[in-house]
């Protein structure tokens, strides 16, 4: 509403909780008309996933440990992606989103090499939906053509769509009450979106936690996205 | 405005119309009247059921308005409609509680997939292949009507045969009646069909159905091989309540311990991941048990009929001390011992066994240990522990493997009605499915797709999507409720399609006699409505005054469902003991590799493999997109000179197989594992021809006690073919800016 501070938009998933099932991922592809690009063009480099789950393997078999994280645009405050593009189509909005303007994109991929989350995603090609494939595309994103770079937008359409409801029904906006399309998904509710600006919201509360780490924090990125470790257990302690 | 120019601007119009016209052929398209009213950019969220797997997730799917290419009465149009455009859980659905896995949201793409079989296709060439004449829905009923009519005149047992995928709610009436009129039963064919599972719960607890396990409550979890979090049983309950027992519950985290020879997705989760030769997992759960008998943690007589049933049980079972164990399988005794005393100390503890443990010869027996051990730490019927689902002991049928006792019995076959199953694809070649079908006089097909056994039909009657019909379902596991979900359409259909229950209504009627006497209805919804009559005189309601509103409820709902139930399984029958037995392994010393093959988490069991979505989404473990792969331990593969993407032969003594390696420290060093779900030879534009079968090499053997596929236990052998080619989601990105190269 006017007057009040931006909201903040930011996210925590734990990795405590996270099985790597990749709901996520699908859940994306399909609220955000991602186009699946084909064997070719994935072998090379090119498919587009605006979050994928990182999978590690430390040791040796049998004392082998696997971790997964899943990792997305992580709407940095000081995002390297931002100054580096020639015509402004990554900007920082007020709601501290990295947005991408799609129609002020030209394709010079300064901002993918920028970038060292590896979440920017360029379209190589036009993209291609098999008729009638076509009917499942989402009316509320646009798609994006030959030459322009996309990436996760926090389903900002998402966040419209509650502040616009909230606003005509004269209210604040609830706590958890916008979901983006993987948080929404996450069988284990790994995930966790909310207000940073409000101190009290569940992602605020969680990223100021003793398990809470930024992604490459130490680069100065001032990542929106707090990770919680994954706890061990141990036997009679309470964790 | 003059009428004058009134003209001349619909002239000029008209003129800039018809010359986008030329461009656009879709709006040369005439234009149908809409059937439904939607506002434009306004979603519906219209309550559905996923069918993708047997878990039956209740889901809301996103209808909004749009403009779609379809046909009406022979003629090519666009219509304003309802399209489906997401789906999501239903948070109200006991199972999904609003959430979904991967596959469930790609069941969008099956509506719209661009080869959906649009119209009845009669076979104009060889059988297989390809061939096909477009017919009508009048002519292709005819046809059918024309072959099952002297069958029903014969009344001979053996002429008709029904194969199917696994039959949900009303389905399975209308099937079976139908069936029974001419002296057959459907013949269920699920790859994954938990058989072992299913008769250990019969033999140990009286029930003879998947557990519905109570995670969210458990403090601690072993699970030998059981891919709880991916594949198996009902994933999405089940990782809902993984991440209570994780986080849900401040200051208590659940542990979880994994036993399997590789590590799984589910796997990957573990606390502790422990290597277990394949087979060698019922053998762990008795000395487990072994371990808390001795130390008097618990005593032999709580086990009840459980645990009474395995040989050695009152004696403490002396032959599975974790010496002997670690002597024969290499599983450290001093860490059984450990684990054993935690599971005791932690109640309450869960033990789990699932596929692919359970595909090995000794299967059954393994899960039987496993319910020995369940019940030992007294976790059956008991919060955090499992129960089973209270509607599951009326409706169950008993599990058949299709190919075992219908092959042999096909001599007499006259038709083949097949129900979207494709045992073609997913049973070893040695039971001779596809030679069977091939010299049946006559079959049908209902799928929406072409696939390697629905290839060899002479006639195909498509059915509407999912999306596009009425729905039932009462799952068997999942929840502490019972479950009865309903959903009519979501959407209009796109194509020329007619429902399949509702053809066989229609089928019955035009046959007559005994036939149309069995299905009695005239729609399948009247079906539908009749079995909730039922169940409201049976259950009652309290928000509903009559079985109407309960009827209309239920479908705003998306099903209707009973509060917490508290199910305690019967006492097994008890009779006998059964005595543990080895893994047996099909190939000598010659074939010196395990042969593990896996639930893909994308494809499920290959029935999802021509969804793009699902191709293009890398795999979770190995990060592979649109193809298959041959997991090899890195030791190993240094040894055969295997580098990773070099392309590999498998043999076994039944055939051979060429995919690309992935070397991964995540493997037993003597284990080779392969996804399943690639490898289709004909499942259309986005699986065909793409990757291996891994079951097209198996050993035709049966887990002893079952009549289903022991797909886990061949015996391979490996070697280095050439270079080869394997795609990988980020293979070509560096981890770190620091290790960038520069040129």
């Amino acid at each position: 509403m006017p007057g009040q501070t931006p909201h903040q938009w930011g996210m925590v998933i734990d990795l405590d909780r996270c099985t790597g099932c990749e709901a996520c991922v699908v859940a994306c592809h399909a609220e955000n008309n991602i186009s699946t690009v084909g064997e070719d063009q994935a072998a090379r480099g090119r498919a587009k996933h605006w979050i994928r789950v990182e999978r590690y393997f430390e040791g040796e078999f049998p004392d082998v440990k696997t971790k997964f994280m899943p990792v997305l645009c992580q709407q940095c405050d000081a995002a390297p992606c931002e100054p580096v593009c020639p015509t402004f189509a990554s900007y920082h909005t007020t709601e501290g989103l990295n947005g991408q303007v799609y129609n002020r994109c030209i394709g010079t991929r300064y901002c993918a090499n920028a970038c060292p989350y590896t979440v920017r995603f360029f379209n190589w090609y036009n993209p291609q939906w098999d008729k009638p494939l076509h009917l499942q595309l989402n009316p509320d994103v646009s798609v994006r053509e030959v030459g322009v770079m996309e990436k996760c937008t926090f389903c900002v359409q998402r966040i419209k769509a509650g502040e616009i409801q909230a606003e005509a029904e004269k209210r604040r906006l609830n706590d958890g009450e916008i979901q983006p399309a993987c948080v929404q998904s996450c069988p284990t509710s790994a995930m966790v979106f909310g207000d940073l600006s409000d101190p009290d919201s569940r992602v605020s509360r969680l990223a100021r936690g003793n398990r809470a780490t930024k992604l490459l924090g130490e680069l100065g990125t001032l990542p929106k996205v707090a990770y919680l470790q994954k706890d061990s257990w141990h036997d009679n302690e309470s964790v | 405005m003059q009428r004058r120019d009134f003209i001349k601007i619909t002239a000029a119009t008209g003129a800039v119309a018809a010359l986008e016209g030329c461009g656009n052929p879709d709006h040369q398209l005439i234009r149908f009247i809409p059937e439904e009213e939607l506002l434009p950019g306004i979603a519906a969220w219209k309550p559905s059921i996923c069918t993708l797997c047997p878990a039956g997730c209740g889901t809301l799917v996103r209808v909004m308005q749009g403009e779609a290419e379809v046909v009406r009465n022979g003629q090519l149009g666009l219509l304003k409609m309802g399209l489906a455009k997401k789906i999501e859980g239903n948070p109200a659905h006991p199972i999904s509680q609003g959430k979904l896995c991967p596959r469930g949201h790609a069941a969008l793409q099956v509506t719209y997939h661009p080869d959906r079989i649009r119209t009845p296709l009669q076979r104009t060439g060889q059988r297989g292949a390809g061939q096909w004449k477009e017919i009508t829905w009048d002519e292709a009923i005819k046809q059918l009507v024309g072959q099952l009519s002297p069958l029903l005149a014969a009344k001979q047992p053996g002429q008709l045969a029904v194969i199917t995928s696994p039959l949900k709610g009303q389905r399975r009436t209308v099937v079976s009646n139908f069936a029974a009129a001419f002296k057959a039963s459907p013949i269920e064919f699920e790859f994954f069909d938990n058989a072992a599972v299913k008769a250990a719960n019969q033999q140990s607890f009286g029930v003879a159905a998947l557990p519905t396990l109570d995670l969210a409550h458990s403090n601690y979890v072993i699970s030998f091989g059981a891919d709880f979090l991916g594949t198996w049983n009902a994933p999405v309950a089940q990782s809902i309540g993984y991440g209570e027992m994780r986080k849900g519950r401040p200051g208590q985290r659940g542990k979880f311990v994994q036993f399997e020879s590789r590590v799984s997705q589910t796997g990957a989760n573990a606390d502790e991941w422990i290597a277990c030769p394949p087979g060698a997992e019922g053998a762990v759960a008795l000395s487990l048990a072994h371990v808390i008998l001795s130390e008097k943690l618990r005593t032999a007589a709580s086990a009840g009929a459980a645990g009474a049933v395995i040989e050695g049980w009152a004696t403490g079972l002396p032959d599975f001390s974790p010496e002997k164990i670690e002597k024969q399988f290499g599983v450290h005794g001093e860490l059984i011992r450990r684990l054993a005393r935690e599971a005791a100390a932690n109640s309450p503890a869960v033990a789990l066994i699932g596929e692919p443990s359970t595909a090995q010869s000794n299967g059954f027996l393994s899960a039987v240990a496993v319910n020995a051990l369940n019940a030992l730490l007294g976790s059956v019927g008991k919060p955090g522990g499992i129960s089973f689902a209270p509607s599951s002991a009326v409706k169950l049928v008993p599990v058949k493997a299709p190919a075992a006792d219908w092959v042999k019995s096909s001599a007499g076959l006259k038709v083949v009605l097949l129900f979207g199953a494709n045992p073609r694809f997913l049973t070893p070649a040695e039971w001779g499915i596809g030679d069977a079908l091939v010299n049946t006089p006559f079959i049908a097909s209902f799928s929406s797709f072409i696939d390697e056994t629905s290839s060899l039909a002479d006639l195909i009657l498509p059915d509407h999507s999912p999306l596009e019909s009425w729905l039932d379902d009462s799952p068997e596991s999942g929840s502490t409720r019972t479950v009865v979900s309903v959903a009519p359409p979501v959407m209009a259909p796109l194509h020329n399609t007619r429902s399949m229950p509702d053809l066989l209504l229609d089928v019955a009627q035009r046959l007559g006699g005994e036939v149309a006497k069995a299905l009695r209805w005239k729609t399948y919804d009247e079906a539908l409505k009749a079995s909730f009559g039922e169940l409201y005189k049976k259950q009652g309601s309290k928000s509903a005054k009559d079985a109407d509103e309960f009827w209309s409820k239920a479908q705003e709902r998306g099903g209707w469902w009973s509060a917490e139930e508290k199910a305690v399984p019967a006492a097994a029958k008890g009779g006998g003991t059964l005595k543990y037995a080895e893994p047996k392994f099909d190939g000598s010393a010659d074939f010196p590799f395990h042969f593990l093959p896996f639930p893909s988490q994308m494809f499920y069991d290959g029935s999802l493999a021509h969804l793009p979505w699902m191709q293009e989404a890398p795999d979770p473990l190995s990060s592979v997109m649109w193809g298959t792969w041959v997991e090899i331990n890195n030791r190993t593969a240094e040894k055969l000179g295997v580098k990773m993407g070099d392309t590999v032969e498998v043999a076994s003594q039944h055939g051979s197989l060429r995919a690309p390696a992935l070397v991964t420290p995540a493997i037993a060093p003597d284990v080779i594992a392969m996804p399943i779900g690639q490898g289709h030879t004909n499942y259309t534009r986005y699986a065909t021809g793409r990757g291996a079968n891994p079951i097209s090499i198996l050993a035709p053997m049966k887990v002893e006690g079952t009549e289903s596929l022991a797909w886990a236990a061949t015996r391979v052998k490996v070697s280095r073919v050439g270079e080869g080619k394997i795609v990988m989601f980020g293979a070509s990105m560096e981890e770190l800016p620091s290790t960038t190269k520069h040129r």
